[in-house]
């Protein structure tokens, strides 16, 4: 409870922060001050000190793994703001209201770790993704950016009522919005028990697709993450997507006995499905803002393996690939964003002139290729080593090989023009050494987890 | 036949013919209209079922914020026959098939629903629908969600302003 209730609480005080204060250091002040406490408040009550009970009438549980994963999104959403709390200065005029809907994401992120029942899990997805609808139209000059926003809220929306008409279904079938009240079942069970809880869980299922952006409902991601703002693009295709995901494992852990055999069928065609159109698009790119949204689409079709196997390995890859993910993009587009030309060609001969950035960008490029010695290959390790444990087809874990190969092609484009190609790449402002040193850091973070990964995986136990 | 019966059958009938003629006028406008007339259907079978709140609750939030937001909006668009574009003989057909396989899926989740087999709503009697009811419903079992659910409308609230605020 302490991650929820202090997350909202932090989301009010930043939002009140913009009546008392013009000046943008000190309301980024205030909200890593924040984040910080919500971190103690959270790790605090993983360890059973100082947490604020209340009796939820089992609609929230919280589990260690639950709690940990909170820990995880909100070190991440600190690096973010480390990293591009300037960019979200810049991105429009109500910097304190951007903080406030980036703290409710949070406490939805939360509700999201702990739900025990559809009606939570309704509320946190909700509480996820109304404030990334105004995040996405943030820049109001921009047409691309409104056109984005719009397209998002009436796709999001209209999935969120097939969510609402899915959990109505499985509510008719079961009585109550529980998670366990079923129980395992066995396949005759599943024949005789009719099928309203299968459809309505196709149902979820579906709208789930959509809310991480995998096939074959992934179609308004490029647009929208091309649309928003650079930093905002960052933050929800790294840790809202994250999030996404732990909350569609977590639900389809105990319900996806309910869909029976077909099952790992329709999954197994969805991450196929994904990781193709992801890789394949991602091609044909120019601007590097574009290839990183189609690469997110193939990283979702990797995130999906946890979902096929649900195993404690896959639980453990899901850990890891949350942290590979998400820092290395955060990385990537932090550096984006100083950027004046987001095409390919905006790289050209960056690493003459910014040795630094060109340098970390490869760390952070390799960890999401999955070149080993990075987080991101352990990271796809777990996945797939999850799916040959719970016997999956060794046909998709050959495919799904194929295609993290196929990735490389596209990540390395941008190296090939840091390093290789003539010209100077333009930036936008002065790159403060601070800046450089956090990078420095996290891309040391990251190689360390790819030499050592059970440093991430130990406080899973412990 | 008692008049609950004769109720719930006019109510009934009233309620699909207006969705049928939503569908068949050819002035928006009408079709928003006739539309009003199938909330206040199915808000009488909601009496019907002794819900009264809910009742309320359809009409004030349908036939009355939403429609009229509809009217704004189709007022404002001045749609007609004329400037519409002609729809696709392909795209009507896959809108057909499309169609008739979901009615397809619920009429046969209908039929197979064995659990709902010959038995009838709560008419006239039960008081689940009551306000009293729903209110301590709200405030002993749910009242987490129902708090939580506030940080969902603060955070429409704060778009709202970000998005409409004049710079």
């Amino acid at each position: 409870m302490n991650a929820i209730i202090l997350s909202a609480l932090a989301g009010v005080v930043m939002m009140l922060s913009g009546i008392f204060t013009n000046k943008q250091s000190v309301i980024k002040l205030v909200s890593i001050i924040a984040l910080l406490v919500l971190i103690t408040g959270n790790v605090l009550q993983t360890y059973g000190h100082c947490s604020i009970q209340i009796d939820t009438k089992n609609l929230l549980a919280f589990s260690k793994a639950g709690l940990y994963f909170n820990t995880l999104i909100f070190i991440s959403t600190f690096v973010y703001f480390i990293l591009s709390g300037k960019a979200i200065e810049k991105a429009g005029v109500n910097v304190a209201e951007y903080f406030a809907l980036i703290f409710f994401v949070l406490c939805g992120v939360s509700i999201l770790t702990s739900f025990n029942g559809l009606l939570m899990f309704f509320l946190g997805i909700e509480i996820l993704s109304i404030p990334l609808y105004i995040l996405t139209g943030s820049d109001k000059r921009n047409l691309k950016s409104n056109e984005a926003s719009l397209k998002y809220f009436l796709m999001g929306s209209f999935s969120t009522g097939l969510m609402l008409m899915g959990i109505a279904l499985v509510f008719g079938a079961t009585g109550n919005f529980s998670l366990n009240a079923t129980g395992q079942k066995t396949a005759y069970d599943v024949l005789n028990a009719g099928i309203l809880a299968p459809v309505g869980l196709l149902f979820i299922f579906i709208s789930m697709l959509f809310k991480v952006s995998a096939a074959p409902f992934h179609f308004w991601t490029p647009d929208v993450y091309d649309g928003a703002p650079s930093v905002f693009t960052s933050f929800m295709s790294t840790i809202v997507k994250a999030a996404g995901f732990y909350a569609f494992i977590h639900l389809f852990e105990t319900k996806s006995y309910d869909l029976g055999p077909s099952w790992k069928l329709l999954l197994t065609f969805a991450i196929v499905l994904t990781l193709l159109v992801g890789n394949i698009t991602a091609i044909f790119q120019h601007s590097v803002k574009r290839m990183l949204a189609y690469s997110s689409i193939s990283q979702a079709g990797f995130m999906l393996f946890s979902l096929y196997s649900s195993n404690t390995l896959a639980k453990e890859g899901i850990f890891i690939y949350t942290v590979a993910y998400s820092f290395a993009t955060i990385g990537v587009f932090a550096i984006l964003i100083y950027l004046k030309d987001y095409t390919f060609d905006g790289y050209n001969g960056l690493a003459k002139t910014q040795p630094v950035l060109a340098f970390t960008n490869t760390v952070f490029l390799l960890s999401l290729a999955g070149i080993p010695l990075t987080a991101g290959f352990f990271g796809k390790y777990f996945m797939l080593a999850s799916a040959v444990k719970a016997g999956a087809p060794l046909m998709l874990v050959i495919v799904a090989v194929l295609f993290a190969a196929i990735s490389v092609y596209y990540y390395f484009k941008v190296i090939q023009a840091m390093y290789f190609k003539q010209g100077d790449a333009e930036l936008n402002d002065n790159v403060p050494t601070s800046f450089k040193t956090a990078l420095i850091a996290i891309a040391i973070v990251i190689i360390l987890i790819g030499i050592f990964p059970s440093t991430v995986l130990n406080w899973l136990y412990f | 036949m008692g008049i609950t019966q004769s109720l719930f059958w006019f109510l009934s009938v009233l309620a699909l013919v207006a969705a049928l003629m939503v569908l068949l006028s050819k002035n928006p406008v009408h079709s928003v209209l006739w539309l009003i007339v199938v909330f206040f259907a199915i808000s009488g079978h909601y009496i019907l079922l002794n819900a009264q709140f809910l009742a309320i609750v359809n009409l004030i939030v349908y036939a009355g914020a939403i429609m009229v937001l509809f009217l704004f909006v189709i007022m404002l668009m001045n749609p007609n026959t004329e400037t519409e574009p002609r729809k696709n003989f392909l795209v009507q057909i896959a809108g057909i098939v499309a169609g008739g396989c979901l009615l397809t899926v619920f009429i046969s989740l209908v039929k197979q629903a064995s659990e709902m087999n010959n038995k009838t709503a709560l008419l006239k009697t039960g008081n689940i629908g009551l306000i009293g009811n729903l209110g301590k419903a709200l405030f002993s079992d749910f009242v987490v969600p129902f708090e939580i659910s506030s940080v969902l409308f603060l955070s429409a609230m704060v778009g709202a302003v970000v998005i409409g605020k004049k710079n």
